[in-house]
């Protein structure tokens, strides 16, 4: 504790004086009922200059965010751009003062296309009428300016954006309108590697013309790769802020948590010669030809950029998605996966990616969440043997450590980390032998993540096998036995523990891009058949 | 994240022995019962000031138990059904056509003219047949309805207004050229409509009326409310309900049989609507075809009101009972008062638009408390 008060009394605010048109917080707190969000957080926002924040959640990151967009007003403290005072009622006052704050889940309007968009509020008019040519001029010109232009078609409509296409719309948004301070709020949490580069290249480039830009994201190395100086708050205060370049990701997380990452990601491995799923030829809308197995008590790691068909796949074999041919065979037995009931009958669980709209009933308790999967068995002539299902759901509550204040509190009222652990207990207390986790640590904290890590090396030691989809390839490569890598719906390439590098599996993951990469040993003898 | 976080949360559900009983009965259950307290004061007290007569009827017997409780009854039946697809995020706006059928196939079956008791399927006279057939027909009625709704993809509330149509225009068909069917005759029968329990109670009189015991048709409506209150609590189903009405895709990510739920869940509406309509027939004495028109906005009204989510995923049999009997208490009151049947239906029609913009606001408040949490993280 002492040590990180002197961080905070660090030279950067005695330093020289601010260049114009820094956006300057001082003595920022907020309280919400039962917490203190932020407590006296001051901070200078610099243009020119890319400032991360890192914290846990619950941390105050959003809270300082929403403050900044104007959702928010500070119970005392002040935010100023050279010298003039700022107090927003709202986030549209915020955007008239340029700043912008990109949440991770953009405002698109579904039905419209991208230049309007883009315009969104104030459609460009020519003789007080709507000028169409000129929108589609304007936008094709500022999209060209930073080499989008390829990215975003400008007739496609809102609703058929991908999450990245959805965040430079609303990027192009912010800077058609001057944008002097803009915030990404964990930008890159549904982007594939290759568009997290091309996000980086247009955030530095934003920054060099002089834009301050502030970076929430759980991601160290994205931060330490691309941030100019990192504020790290802890429990509503702001801990330290310093220069990347002094930072490590050791010190970064022992700053937010107290704790090293390399107690993080411990595999035992533990995999047996037991197959409990093999698919061979799979063929859906999304897939040709898929083939791959899943021994009992092993991870096996799914990657491969957005939009390469996992998430699909783990619903094609869960029955949520139609199957156009191939066969399942689930611990030696061929069977057909008509619903998601039939899958859990037959023992597989899939926790989905997306828990607040797939995994949760949000408005509902934590207890009537955890027993879901399991409530046929629980019943007895349809009643519901009320005992049994506490004992079981407080089981694997207590397992997982979920914070709950009791098994009747409504789920959608608990963090994103104790969310998720929800959604885990489901799927313990239903005890499959297949666990599908589709991206399980998107959007948690550091602290919850490390928690998710131990859990999934505990039950592939059990004997699950785990189907374990990630975008993070970190995570991918240190929990996984085996990785299989998909691109386009084709299995491109499956790699062991021990060939398994970032470098390998971003290959196979990109074959087709990479087309100068010669059709070389390192790729294909890494095949297995699935050719 | 380590332990020093003690959840504000855990602390706040302590506290006192009233906030555990309001945590009990429900807050929404709570305002009910003030704002039934208030309407009560209204009709009895405030009357006499505003200088309408009949409010100090309000308090007899006579009417506390042979026009509020038997008036309820039939709306009460429909909004318990109607509960149970509100509940689960749809909506059946059929359920007085439903109960139309039920109406005429009792009374069919019971005098043998008819479609239904003039095919000599059923055995006719018999009343327990009767009242089987009328609740069979309804729950067959609510079976269509799911079968649109689950297989033809149609949307609840247009599926619902097709069949809200077809099954008004179906009771005509039942009957001999559209006409009423009667006159049900049978004593057992009537019973169900006349027929009081513990008439010999020494219960005092109540502003001058005689206690005259408790219908049969109101113990049918608390019957119906407790079995349908245990199916909501304690089944798989009603589980499946709540937790479809929440979240239809994680529901059936989770394992749920989303259309077989769906279903039944409108034949249980559809068979407690017939219900409803074999006691139409036991106490207006015939099958008549328009017996059950327009009971269907007295009940969603009655449902919203008792506090169920216009999204689905929460709703209680409780609450929508309390609402029940505040629409009866309602339109009681104004009848004693001498407002006629148009004023009736004016301020129902605001009442389920006011019923709705407090369910709105109601959810609009809890997404602001989930937003503020996220907001900490």
């Amino acid at each position: 504790m002492t040590t990180t008060t002197a961080d905070i009394a660090s030279p950067d605010m005695a330093a020289p004086p601010n260049p114009p048109g820094t956006l300057e917080i001082r003595n920022v707190s907020k309280a919400f009922p039962n917490v203190q969000a932020l407590s006296d957080v001051s901070l200078d926002i610099r243009p020119g200059e890319i400032l991360a924040f890192m914290g846990e959640n619950g941390a105050g990151k959003s809270t300082l965010l929403k403050i900044i967009n104007g959702d928010y007003q500070p119970d005392s403290g002040t935010l100023t751009i050279d010298g003039e005072r700022l107090s927003f009622s709202n986030p549209r006052a915020a955007h008239k003062a340029g700043i912008r704050v990109i949440y991770q889940e953009p405002e698109i309007i579904p039905g419209v296309d991208v230049a309007e968009n883009i315009w969104a509020g104030e459609l460009p008019k020519r003789f007080g009428m709507f000028s169409r040519t000129r929108l589609n001029h304007e936008v094709r010109r500022s999209l060209a300016q930073y080499g989008f232009e390829d990215v975003v078609p400008i007739h496609s409509l809102g609703e058929e954006l991908s999450s990245a296409q959805r965040q430079l719309v609303e990027i192009m948004r912010a800077l058609k309108s001057g944008v002097r301070v803009l915030a990404l709020d964990e930008p890159t949490s549904s982007l594939a590697d290759e568009e997290v580069e091309r996000l980086f290249t247009l955030v530095r480039r934003l920054r060099d013309e002089g834009v301050a830009i502030i970076y929430v994201s759980h991601r160290i190395k994205e931060i330490l790769r691309l941030c100019d100086r990192v504020a790290i708050l802890r429990d509503g205060q702001l801990v330290a802020v310093r220069p990347a370049a002094e930072l490590t990701d050791g010190e970064i997380v022992r700053l937010m948590v107290g704790r090293e990452l390399s107690e993080f990601i411990q595999r035992r491995r533990a995999g047996t010669d037991r197959e409990v799923l093999r698919v061979t030829g799979l063929r859906s809308n999304w897939h040709q030809d898929v083939s791959f197995h899943i021994n009992a008590g092993e991870v096996v790691g799914f990657s491969g950029l957005i939009g390469a068909g996992r998430t699909e796949l783990a619903k094609v074999i869960f029955g949520e998605l139609p199957k156009n041919g191939g066969s399942i065979v689930l611990d030696g037995q061929e069977t057909t996966i008509r619903r998601p009931d039939d899958a859990i009958a037959k023992g597989i669980g899939f926790a989905p990616e997306d828990r607040k709209r797939e995994g949760l009933v949000l408005i509902r308790s934590v207890l009537e969440n955890a027993s879901l999967a399991i409530l046929r068995r629980l019943s007895r002539f349809h009643f519901v043997r009320r005992g049994l299902e506490r004992s079981i759901a407080s089981e694997y509550i207590e397992t997982l450590r979920v914070r709950t204040p009791s098994l009747e509190q409504e789920v959608g009222k608990l963090s994103g980390g104790n969310q998720q652990k929800v959604v885990l207990a489901r799927w313990l207390a239903a005890k499959p032998k297949v666990l599908i986790l589709d991206e399980p640590t998107r959007g948690i904290d550091v602290g919850a993540k490390a928690e998710i890590y131990r859990l999934i090396d505990d039950l592939a030691n059990q004997g699950l096998g785990i189907m374990f989809i990630s975008s993070e390839l970190p995570e991918i490569l240190g929990l996984s036995d085996r990785i299989y890598v998909l691109q386009a719906g084709r299995i491109t390439g499956e790699l062991s523990a021990a060939e398994a590098t970032e470098e390998a599996v971003l290959k196979l993951a990109m074959v087709d891009q990479l087309s100068t990469v010669p059709a070389g040993a390192a790729i294909s003898s890494e095949e297995n058949g699935t050719a | 994240m380590s332990s020093t976080s003690t959840s504000p949360t855990a602390a706040r559900a302590r506290g006192g022995a009233f906030r555990r009983l309001i945590g009990f009965i429900g807050a929404d259950n709570l305002s009910l019962m003030f704002a039934l307290v208030a309407l009560v004061f209204l009709v009895v007290v405030a009357s006499g000031w505003f200088g309408f007569s009949g409010g100090d009827k309000f308090f007899s017997w006579q009417n506390l138990m042979n026009s509020l409780a038997q008036a309820i009854v039939i709306v009460g039946l429909l909004s318990i059904g109607e509960t149970v697809v509100i509940v689960a995020g749809a909506l059946d706006i059929s359920v007085g056509s439903i109960a139309s059928v039920g109406s005429v196939v009792a009374a069919s079956v019971l005098v043998g003219t008819g479609t239904v008791g003039a095919l000599k399927i059923l055995p006719t006279n018999n009343v327990l047949i009767a009242v089987f057939a009328g609740i069979m027909a309804g729950a067959l009625a609510g079976a269509i309805n799911g079968l649109i709704v689950t297989q033809l993809r149609v949307n609840p509330i247009i599926a619902t207004l097709g069949t809200l149509a077809a099954f008004a225009g179906f009771a005509f068909l039942l009957a001999p050229e559209g006409k009423p069917i009667g006159v049900v005759t049978q004593p057992q029968f009537t019973w169900l409509a006349q027929g009081r329990f513990l008439q010999d109670l020494a219960i005092p009189p109540l502003a001058g009326s005689k206690w005259t015991g408790i219908p049969v048709l109101t113990v049918v409506l608390v019957i119906v409310a407790i079995i349908v209150h245990i199916i909501m609590t304690y089944t798989d189903f009603g589980r499946a309900v709540y937790a479809i009405g929440g979240n239809a895709t994680a529901a059936r990510l989770a394992g749920i049989n989303l259309s077989r739920v769906r279903v039944l869940m409108y034949m249980l509406s559809g068979g407690i609507a017939g219900l409803a309509g074999v006691l139409l027939t036991a106490r207006t004495t015939s099958g008549n075809p328009v017996n059950g028109t327009g009971l269907e906005l007295q009940a969603v009204t009655a449902v919203f009101l008792g506090g169920a989510a216009t999204a689905g995923g929460k709703g209680t049999i409780f609450g929508t009972f309390l609402a029940v009997i505040l629409v009866g208490v309602l339109n009681n009151g104004m009848n004693l008062l001498g407002f006629n049947t148009f004023v009736q239906r004016v301020a129902l029609g605001l009442l389920l638009i006011a019923a709705v913009a407090i369910s709105q606001g109601r959810q609009a408040r809890a997404e602001r408390v989930r937003t503020r949490i996220a907001a900490k993280e």
